[in-house]
C-alpha cells in the first residue's frame, strides 16, 4: 500500500515535470507567432507589469541591497581593501544575489498574477471559448507569458546588479572614504565570462520555471473558483523551490 | 457542415446521428444545459467521442491535427449564452480578436463591427471591459465576434434567451439577414427551450433524447 501511494507520487511528480518541460517547449516552437497582432498585444502587456512597472523597486531593492553588503564587508575585511570588497561585491551580487533577487520578486509580482488569471479565465469558460474561435491558447496566452516573463527577469537581474554595486561603491566612497578606482580594479580583474554567463543563464532559467510553472498551476485549475488561491500559493512554493534547486544546480557545475 | 455518425459518450450520447447541411437552418433541443455544453464541446472538437464519427466540412475530425483543425473552427463563429468575452480584453478587442488573430488585413474591421454592433441594438461603450456589462449586451458583442469572422457555419447557443422582445426581434433579423447573406452558410441553434422554435424558421428539427436524436417536422 505504501509502496503504491510512493509510485504514485513519483509516476505524478514525473507526469507534471514533462508537462512543464513540454509546455516551455511548445513556448519556444511557437515563438514566431508574436508577429500576430494579439499575441504581440499580450506579451508587451506582459513585459509591461512584469518587466517595466517593477524595475523602479527593484532598483531601489538593489540599491539598498549593495549597501547593506558592502557595508557588511568593509567592516569585516577593513577599510583599506577596496580592491577586495571589489571583488566580494561582483561574486556575491552577480554570481548569486542578482538572479536570486529578480527572480523573487518576479515570483511576488507575477506568480499569483498569471496563475489566478488563467485559472479564472479557465473555470469560466474563457480558454474554452478562445479554443472554439480556433485560437490556440499555447500561442496566445502561454507563448507570450514564458518569453516576456523570462525577459523580464533577465532585465531586472541586470538593474538590480548595476544598483547594487553603484549603490555599494557610492556609498563606501562616502563614508568609508575609499577610492572609486580601487573598487573598479577589484571588479574588473574578478568579473570574467563565468561570472557574467551564470548570472545569465540563471536568470533566463528562473524567469522560463517561474513563467511555465504559474501557467500550468493556473491551467489547472478547474470547476470552482475557490480553487484559484490554491494554485496560486502551490505556483508561488513551487516556483521558490525549483529557483533554489536550479541556483545550486548552476552555481555547481559554473564554479565548482 | 457537420454530421455525427453513430456518436457515442458515455452517459451522453448512444449512437445517435445528426446532419447540419449547407445553407439550413437545424435547431437543436436538448433537456439540460449540461448536454447543451457538452454538445457545442463536441462540434468544436474540445470533447472527443468514445467512438462513432464526427465529420467537420467533409472531414473527419479525429484525422485532423490540431493546427488543422483550429483551420477548421475559424469557419464556425459561435455565439454563447454567456457571450464567451475575455474578461481582460475591452469589447472592443474581444470582437475583433478571432479577425485580428487569424487575418492581417482587417482594414474595414472597425465599420463592420460598429455596423453590426448598430443593427443588433448594442449600445453600451466598446473601449470598456466586459465585466459590468448585462448578460445579454455580452451576448450581443459575442454576436457581432462571430459574425465578423463571415463563418460558413454559426452555432448559436441560447442566443434569444433573456432579450426583451425589441433587441430579440433585431437580432433575429440580423441573425436572418446574415445567414442569407452567404449561400451555402448554415445556423444551427442549440437550446433548452422550445420556445426557440418560435422565433426561427428551422429546416431540421432534433430532439436529444436518451442519447440520441429524433428528428420531428
Amino acid at each position: 500500500m505504501r509502496i503504491k501511494r510512493i509510485t504514485d507520487n513519483i509516476l505524478d511528480t514525473m507526469f507534471y515535470l514533462s508537462g512543464l518541460f513540454n509546455l516551455i517547449l511548445n513556448a519556444f516552437k511557437n515563438l514566431p507567432s508574436l508577429r500576430i497582432t494579439p499575441v504581440r498585444t499580450v506579451f508587451f502587456r506582459q513585459i509591461y507589469f512584469a518587466g517595466i512597472e517593477t524595475l523602479g523597486k527593484m532598483v531601489i531593492i538593489g540599491l539598498l541591497i549593495g549597501i547593506v553588503i558592502i557595508s557588511q564587508i568593509t567592516s569585516l575585511v577593513g577599510v583599506g581593501r577596496g580592491e577586495l570588497i571589489g571583488k566580494i561585491l561582483v561574486w556575491v551580487v552577480i554570481r548569486e544575489l542578482g538572479p536570486l533577487f529578480a527572480a523573487i520578486v518576479v515570483i511576488a509580482r507575477s506568480v499569483t498574477a498569471i496563475s489566478a488569471e488563467l485559472g479564472s479565465m479557465n473555470v469560466q469558460g474563457e480558454i474554452a471559448s478562445i479554443e472554439m474561435m480556433g485560437i490556440d491558447p499555447e500561442r496566445y496566452l502561454i507563448m507570450p507569458r514564458i518569453t516576456a516573463l523570462t525577459l523580464s527577469a533577465v532585465m531586472l537581474t541586470f538593474y538590480f546588479e548595476l544598483a547594487a554595486i553603484l549603490g555599494g561603491i557610492t556609498v563606501t566612497s562616502i563614508f568609508w572614504g575609499i577610492p572609486f578606482e580601487q573598487h573598479t580594479t577589484g571588479m574588473l580583474t574578478s568579473l570574467t565570462i563565468a561570472e557574467l554567463s551564470a548570472s545569465l543563464v540563471k536568470s533566463l532559467l528562473f524567469g522560463v520555471v517561474i513563467a511555465a510553472v504559474s501557467c500550468s498551476q493556473g491551467l489547472k485549475v478547474s470547476g470552482s473558483i475557490t480553487r484559484i488561491p490554491q494554485a496560486t500559493t502551490k505556483a508561488t512554493m513551487q516556483s521558490l523551490f525549483f529557483v533554489f534547486i536550479f541556483d545550486g544546480i548552476i552555481t555547481l557545475i559554473f564554479f565548482l | 457542415m457537420i454530421t455525427l455518425e453513430c456518436a457515442s459518450l458515455k452517459g451522453f450520447l448512444d449512437c445517435a446521428s445528426l446532419a447540419v447541411s449547407k445553407g439550413r437552418v437545424c435547431a437543436v433541443l436538448t433537456e439540460t444545459e449540461f448536454e447543451k455544453d457538452l454538445l457545442l464541446r463536441i462540434f468544436t472538437g474540445l470533447t472527443r467521442l468514445d467512438s462513432g464519427r464526427i465529420f467537420l466540412f467533409g472531414k473527419e475530425m479525429s484525422s485532423l491535427s490540431s493546427g488543422e483543425l483550429n483551420g477548421y473552427r475559424k469557419r464556425i463563429g459561435i455565439v454563447l449564452n454567456n457571450g464567451g468575452l475575455i474578461s481582460n480584453l475591452k469589447v472592443r478587442e474581444n470582437i475583433m480578436l478571432p479577425l485580428s488573430y487569424h487575418s492581417s488585413s482587417h482594414y474595414d474591421a472597425d465599420e463592420k463591427m460598429t455596423t453590426i454592433l448598430d443593427k443588433i441594438g448594442y449600445d453600451d461603450d466598446v473601449a470598456a471591459l466586459p465585466g459590468p456589462l448585462p448578460a445579454y449586451q455580452k451576448r450581443l458583442a459575442g454576436f457581432a465576434r462571430a459574425v465578423l469572422m463571415e463563418p460558413d457555419l454559426v452555432i448559436y447557443d441560447s442566443v434569444f434567451d433573456g432579450l426583451s422582445p425589441d433587441i430579440r426581434g433585431k437580432v433575429l433579423e440580423t441573425i436572418t439577414a446574415f445567414h442569407h447573406e452567404k449561400e451555402g452558410r448554415a445556423s444551427l441553434f442549440l437550446d433548452m427551450d422550445e420556445g426557440l422554435l418560435n422565433y426561427i424558421r428551422a429546416d431540421d428539427i432534433y430532439i436529444l433524447k436518451k442519447g440520441k436524436f429524433y428528428e420531428r417536422n
